[in-house]
């Protein structure tokens, strides 16, 4: 057992006022057979309606309308949570690489993950990179998947400042560097094209361990692997999850789970400022 | 007594006898459901007919029956052109067309359903899953979710033609948000104003019952647990090409027109703003196209929709018409899968003919359009409005060239489908001040509601007002007709 507390904070400052403004946030921890979510409390410094939802993917969201002018707000989210070591995978025996990929072969699989075999503007491979990883079909899938992960991490540099969560692939294959949701859109973006759904992840990384970590949200990927279900995979750490990863929500890539979409009725400048802390408590 | 010098207004009549005339049969006689009609406007002169024609003209400016023309750099505000001459389509003719449209817009809603439920089509192998993959208007968001009543396109355009083999065909399905109906009435409207004594002559059904029928469909698929439902429609704005349609639809159904800023969403029940305080508001009659409904869901810089919107209608707390994601089946790639969906889900032949189409992302079709631009119609499959389309036939060789390399750059983008020769129907051309042989389409109206469903007993017919012409959109300078179906 792992207890955690996650602070979320954003401040925005404008250079003029702000008539009215909507906010979704999509940070709260999702509650599943490894974490259990036991508080979460959202504060806004301004008067303003505080509302719990869910998005068109069914993850939690809080909505925040305000109605007042302000120049600057403030947003603070705290959670407690418990998480619980993930059992070791139970692999069948009886299951032979033949039948790995004989799974993802049938047309009802296909259509039913179709969602995580499509790719998306973020998880195209430019078609000069397209041969960049081979599978090597006299191994398993899993076995592939944590190759594909090493090799992921090692091809790009975890390094901040010049690519952004939207950055599309053939810039980051260029540039050879991102942050983890580059990490994932490239691990994603080659599993899909392998016919193995995977699907990108937003969540929390706790650092303690000495982990690579980005000071807002963190990205990894899960991908389907036959007869052992959806399996985590930390490109950017070269690990599979564990209970240092806390998870938010899941899409296609980055834009389907943005942490913050917003419509404010305002011009002129702003500055914005988000830190996450995560901390453990034993 | 006639003057001497008196001018019939068919007597410069030229007819093509390779087109399918609407009035003329091929030995150029007036066929019978037209013989009376042809007899009262042949019986006038053409300085009296244009002098009905201002009349009508100014009748429409007055009340302010408009569109938008969008060309590059500016949108222009038209009157809607009107034809005095009607277009008839006698009982037994429209019972096959009312049929085969209701069929085509219950199998497009079972299709819908199965898309965003068990995909039980594809899985059969009779849909590409990749069409629907690929497809800009496939919302994901709507995965398992049950509108209430189950249904989808509440309100369907279906657009038809005459072929010369004198068959309907349907050229499109258009289930996001058709537009045309209140043209349909005002058209009545107009004739009746400008020559009343015809009506007297023929038993022909009402149009102006559709408003009546669209607010019962809207009520019908209430939430649950709502007694009396309270129904809007919400519009882009002023700006929009079919402002004056919903501003119409709302004035007549008796409910609030209103735009996104009007509405908020508190606690996922969606409310209007007005003096006495916030009203909720239970049914969403929407002219916004998905994308743009709500800025927290879709596209994030949208301010024309409403925050928060589609959690609300995910919730069931309101209900939205039509339902969002509804243009994955009016694409028009989808369409050629047609007659397999309606025997899919209905276990149905279609009653309408479809037209054959080629799909460019199939490598054999691509080869064949590559090779044969010439003879074929290029539609992109996501375009609405005429937009797009080239007529191989009227293409320059360096066009066609321009053609083939737009298609190479993303073949799933278009289809190609046969040169349809649409039928022709004699129309006033002021230029000529004559009558003129034009080609014409048919939009018809279909609603689904929850135990209910109509079909206007009537449509838009639309007419290419340029000689030779086959693109009738009113968005590119197409014209429109009174359209009469006969009683028995």
């Amino acid at each position: 057992m792992y207890n955690y507390t996650i602070k979320y904070t954003a401040e925005n400052t404008y250079e003029n006022p702000v008539f009215e403004s909507f906010w979704q946030y999509i940070v709260t921890p999702q509650n599943n057979s490894t974490q259990e979510l036991n508080s979460g409390l959202f504060t806004v410094s301004e008067d303003a309606l505080v509302e719990k939802s869910i998005n068109g993917y069914n993850f939690e969201t809080t909505r925040i309308h305000t109605k007042k002018p302000f120049e600057s707000i403030a947003f603070e989210a705290v959670f407690k949570l418990t998480k619980t070591k993930a059992d070791p995978f139970k692999i069948d025996p009886k299951f032979t690489i033949e039948d790995d990929y004989k799974a993802i072969s049938v047309l009802d699989f296909q259509v039913d993950y179709e969602a995580f075999l499509s790719t998306t503007e973020l998880t195209t491979l430019p078609k000069a990179h397209a041969d960049l990883f081979d599978f090597d079909m006299s191994k398993s899938i899993l076995d592939n998947l944590k190759k594909l992960n090493t090799w992921v991490h090692e091809y790009i540099a975890f390094k901040e400042g010049e690519t952004t969560s939207e950055t599309l692939l053939e810039e980051i294959l260029e540039k050879k560097q991102g942050l983890s949701p580059s990490f994932t859109h490239l691990l994603c973006a080659i599993a899909r094209v392998n016919k193995i759904p995977a699907r990108y992840v937003s969540g929390y990384l706790h650092q303690g361990d000495g982990f690579f970590g980005d000071s807002q949200m963190y990205a990894w990927a899960e991908i389907f692997v036959p007869n052992l279900g959806w399996i985590g995979f930390d490109p950017a750490n070269n690990i599979l999850t564990d209970h240092n990863h806390i998870k938010v929500t899941h899409g296609r890539d980055y834009k389907d789970c943005e942490p913050l979409k917003q419509l404010l009725f305002s011009y002129g400048e702003k500055k914005s400022k988000c830190v996450v802390e995560v901390t453990y408590e034993q | 007594m006639k003057p001497t010098n008196f001018k019939h207004l068919f007597s410069s009549y030229d007819g093509n006898e390779n087109l399918f005339d609407e009035i003329f049969d091929k030995k150029q006689n007036v066929r019978k459901v037209y013989q009376k009609l042809f007899d009262i406007y042949n019986d006038q002169s053409i300085e009296e007919f244009i002098n009905l024609n201002n009349k009508a003209k100014t009748s429409f400016f007055n009340q302010g029956i408009t569109f938008q023309v969008y060309s590059d750099d500016k949108a222009q505000e038209k009157i809607f052109p009107f034809d005095l001459f009607p277009r008839i389509i006698d009982a037994n003719e429209w019972k096959i067309i009312e049929q085969g449209v209701l069929q085509r817009c219950k199998a497009l809603n079972a299709f819908i359903w199965d898309i965003y439920h068990d995909k039980n089509i594809i899985k059969a192998g009779l849909v590409p899953m990749e069409l629907i993959s690929s497809s800009a208007n496939y919302l994901r968001q709507m995965g398992g979710l049950d509108p209430v009543g189950g249904i989808y396109n509440h309100i369907s355009g279906t657009d038809l033609i005459k072929h010369s083999d004198g068959k309907y065909y349907v050229l499109e399905d258009n289930i996001r948000c058709p537009s045309g109906v209140s043209y349909v009435i005002y058209n009545r409207n107009a004739l009746k104003r400008s020559l009343f004594g015809v009506f007297n002559h023929y038993d022909i059904h009402t149009v102006t019952d559709y408003s009546e029928n669209l607010l019962e469909i809207l009520e019908s698929v209430k939430p649950k647990g709502v007694d009396v439902p309270t129904c809007v429609v919400i519009t882009p704005g002023v700006y929009n090409s079919a402002y004056f349609e919903h501003s119409y639809l709302a004035k007549t159904m008796g409910i609030e027109l209103v735009e996104g800023r009007d509405l908020v969403v508190e606690n996922d029940f969606v409310y209007m703003k007005t003096i006495s305080g916030l009203t909720r508001v239970d049914v969403i009659y929407r002219r916004i196209d998905d994308g743009f409904l709500d800025p927290l869901e879709f596209k994030k810089d949208s301010a024309i929709g409403v925050p928060g919107l589609f959690a609300a209608y995910k919730k069931g707390n309101v209900t939205l018409v039509n339902a969002p994601g509804t243009g994955v089946a009016d694409d028009k790639a989808i369409y050629t899968y047609m007659p397999e969906i309606i025997k899919f889900y209905l276990g149905e032949k279609p009653i309408l003919n479809n037209v054959h189409t080629y799909h460019c992302s199939r490598p054999t079709d691509l080869k064949f359009v590559l090779e044969n631009i010439h003879n074929l119609v290029i539609k992109p499959v996501d375009e609405a409005g005429g937009y797009g389309i080239s007529i191989g036939n009227r293409l320059t060789k360096p066009e066609i060239e321009a053609v083939k390399k737009v298609i190479l750059q993303n073949p799933r983008k278009y289809i190609a489908q046969p040169i349809m020769s649409l039928s022709v129907h004699a129309t006033y051309i002021e230029d000529c001040q004559s009558f003129e042989q034009r080609h014409v389409d048919l939009r018809t109206f279909t609603l689904l509601g929850q135990d209910k469903e109509f079909v206007l007993k009537g449509g838009l017919t639309r007419v290419a007002l340029k000689k030779g012409n086959l693109i009738v959109n009113s968005s590119q300078g197409g014209g429109s007709k009174d359209t009469w179906v006969l009683k028995k």
